[in-house]
Parts: C-alpha cells; structure tokens; sequence
C-alpha cells in the first residue's frame, strides 16, 4: 500500500521524541477505549490534539456512542439512593476511627480490609459497586465458609471472586493504579510499602477520584475532597485542626466524609488481586 | 414524591442514552463519558426542578454536559476547575438555549461528527490522512500501521504526532 512515498521526517530533538513517546501513551489509552491521563499531555497544544484525537475515534467506532446497559441501571440505581436518601448524603455521618494495624513485617503487607464497607449504606457513592452491594445479602460466608465480615466499618458481606487487577511491579512505594471489574472500579495504591485496594468514587456525590502522586492522595474534581492512601478524608475540618492543615489544600474541606470503600486484597506471586462483587 | 421520582427516571431514560452519546463524541472514550454522564444525572436529582417542561430540561442536561465536558478538558489544558455546581446553578431561564437547538443536537450526533471527520482528512496531506485512518477509523497498532505504510515504528509515531497537530488547528479554524 505504500504506493505515495511518505516523506521522511527530518531528525527530531531529544525533547520532540520524548513528547512523541509521551503523546503515544495518551494515544494508546483513548484507542484502547480506555482512560487516557491529563499527565501524558504536556501543552495546550496537545490538549488540542488529544482533543482532535477524541472526536475521531468517537467518530471512528458509532457503536462505542452506545452506552453499556450495565452502566445505566447502575447509574439509575444510584440516582434512585441519591433521590431518596439526599438529606443524608449532604450530611454524612462523621468518619469513623480506625483501628491501628498491627507493624507490617515484610515490605509488603496486605490490609485484612473489607469487601464493600459502606458507611452510609451506600448513600449516593457505591457508584459502580451499587448493583453489587444491592444483590448480596449481609451476613453470608465467603465461599471457602468463613465470615467475611469487616472491621466494624459497615460492611456488605457476599459472593465474590479474585479478579487480578494489577501486578505488584506496577504499583511501587506512592504509586496507584486504576482498575475496573465488572461490579467495582477502584484503585490499586502502595501507601509506603503497604498494598490496598480503595473505591475510586467519592464518597460525597459519586464523582471519579484521581491520584495525585505529589500529595499521595486522592482527589476528587467536584468539591475537592481528597483521600488520603488509606481511604480516609485528608484534607476535613477535623483532620485539619488536628494536624495543622493539609499540604495539598489552602482550605479544609467543609463535610465531613465517610472513608472509600476498601475491597480486600490478596497477592500472590506477582499479582494483586481485589475481591469483588459477582454481578 | 413518588410521583416526583417516577417523573425523574422518565426524564433519565427519556434522556441517558443521547447525553451519553453527546458527551462520548466529545471525550471519546468509555471511562470518562461515563463519569460525566454519572455526574450530570447526579447534578440533575440536586438541582433540575422536574416540573419545568420538556424543551426546558432537555436544555438543562445538553448545558450541564457542555460544562462537564468543558471541565473534563480543562484538566488537560491544565486550567484550574470552574465546577458544575457554579457554572450551573440552577434555572437561568435567559441562558437556556431554544429547545429546538438542544433537541437537535439529540440524534445525528454520530453522522454529523462522522462528516466532520471525513472533511478533515480530506484537507490533510495524503500521508497525515492516511495515517490517521489506519490509526482511527481502521484501529491498527503504531505496528501495523507502520508496516501497511512502508514506514519505521518511529516514523509512524512522528507522522501521526503531527498529522494530529495539523488536524488541530484545522479543527480550529473550523471552530
């Protein structure tokens, strides 16, 4: 097919490669149906770009304008919780204290954390693990018979797989990265050393939370909530008298907050595993 | 209030499917044009007063989704955030648009982006063209596109970085 003659490019600059890379991986992402991070796009530029990139591929693939059936009775499952219960998620109940783990051993330790612990039953911020939640009863076993019950945090207890979501390589000491299974999207972080799983939905109204590895947190781009790496609010009122404010805010944040969901977590070999929910 | 929330998932499913679509053509993938679908819908249980009518809400949401997608990029501008909550705080009947307008922008969104895009790769030089249409339309990796061009993984790479910037500032001129 290569019938016209592509010109050459002339020789690149160190500098053009690296964003060329860098583009790439923004590419990559979008093409894969994926999401694609603001940190791969260096300039307005190639915000531009991305932005041309966007459209084509949406235009590229009509079926992909066809949401997933899955998504839109979850989303309407949320709706319906936030309608009936939006007096309490306005005024959510305080963030409880968690009990101190015990000193990790190896470098790597796992959280005994819980399936699907929800504070305010769920309110408006199960997000994609609503449905899950919603299907399971409390108080059912694991599958190999024990009690799967969490730590007093609130929890739904239920049937459930492993579902590999990472490697361990991909997540280093204040890394994160992001996965999705059917019932749960989520966050894998290394909270110096410590492996967990956290609930990429804000507990507030539902809004996708994103990792800032600068601040070790999660943030979240609709009232600017943001988590610490053990699912707890950072940046609140309470946090903030105690501590003395917090780095990555110039303000507390006014609502108290109940922490992320946190699936528990296995390693084995190389790879990270999340108990999640059966759809 | 059963009535109310009997007349607000008729609004959603009257309306998810389009908006999703809206959004999805602007972001152009499935994570994000979800999330913004979640977060206009959430915004609308908070502020869209139910009994306005139709051409009314269908022009709420289309706003609210604009301003939604306008924050989903402005963090790769790397623009501070303005917020749904403020851009949107409620009814301002002199800003909402004609219903016609936003009911419009319902359906042929797929055609009228698919002829956007056919008119853009034809303004581009053959081989930006062409590289963007293995990437795009025909879905090959930086490989095979590579390969079907008779050109290097690199070249390929470097051909489309530019062929996407050109395409850009078309776009831009197109408005």
């Amino acid at each position: 097919m290569a019938d016209e003659r592509v010109p050459e490019p002339r020789e690149l600059r160190p500098d053009e490669a690296d964003a060329v890379e860098r583009f790439e991986r923004y590419l990559d992402a979008l093409l894969a149906d994926g999401r694609p991070s603001p940190e791969d796009v260096a300039d307005v530029d190639e915000a531009e770009m991305a932005r041309t990139a966007a459209e084509l591929s949406a235009a590229a693939v009509p079926e992909s304008l066809e949401p997933d059936a899955a998504f839109v009775e979850q989303l309407r499952l949320r709706m319906r919780q936030a309608d009936q219960g939006i007096a309490s998620v306005q005024v959510p109940p305080p963030v409880r204290p968690r009990p101190v783990e015990p000193e990790p051993r190896g470098r790597l330790r796992i959280t005994r954390r819980q399936l699907l612990g929800t504070g305010l039953a769920g309110a408006a911020g199960l997000a994609a693990g609503a449905l899950g939640a919603s299907v399971l009863g409390v108080g059912r076993n694991a599958p190999d018979g024990t009690p799967i019950w969490d730590d007093g945090s609130g929890l739904v207890a239920g049937q459930g797989f492993w579902a590999p979501v990472a490697s361990v390589a991909d997540v280093p000491p204040g890394g994160a990265v992001r996965f999705s299974t059917a019932a749960f999207d989520g966050y894998v972080v290394n909270d110096a050393g410590e492996i967990r799983a956290l609930s990429s939905v804000c507990t507030h109204m539902g809004c996708t939370l994103h990792f800032r590895p600068d601040w070790q947190d999660l943030r979240c781009p609709c009232h600017g909530a943001s988590f610490d790496l053990k699912g707890d609010l950072a940046n609140g009122r309470d946090r903030w008298r105690q501590t003395g404010g917090y780095r990555g805010d110039a303000h507390a944040y006014d609502v108290a907050l109940p922490p992320l969901v946190r699936p528990k977590v296995k390693i084995e070999g190389d790879q990270v595993f999340v108990w999640t929910a059966q759809v | 209030m059963t009535a109310a929330r009997g007349r607000f998932e008729e609004i959603y499913d009257a309306h998810v499917v389009p908006i999703y679509r809206f959004i999805y053509a602007r972001v152009g993938n499935r994570p994000d044009a979800e999330d913004l679908t979640a977060q206009v819908f959430m915004r609308a249980v908070e502020q869209l007063d139910t009994e306005r009518d139709e051409g009314q809400i269908v022009s709420w949401l289309y706003r609210v989704s604009q301003n939604a997608i306008a924050d989903h990029w402005r963090a790769f501008y790397r623009l501070p955030l303005v917020g749904t909550e403020q851009v949107a705080p409620g009814w301002e009947p002199a800003a909402v648009e004609p219903s016609g307008a936003a009911a419009e922008a319902d359906a042929p969104d797929a055609d009228r982006s698919h002829i956007r895009v056919q008119s853009l790769l034809h303004r581009l030089p053959a081989h930006y063209a062409r590289v963007l249409e293995l990437r795009f339309l025909q879905r090959l990796s930086v490989a095979e596109t590579a390969d079907e061009m008779g050109i290097t993984r690199g070249n390929a790479k470097v051909l489309q970085y530019r062929a996407l910037r050109k395409a850009a500032l078309l776009g831009e001129a197109d408005g």
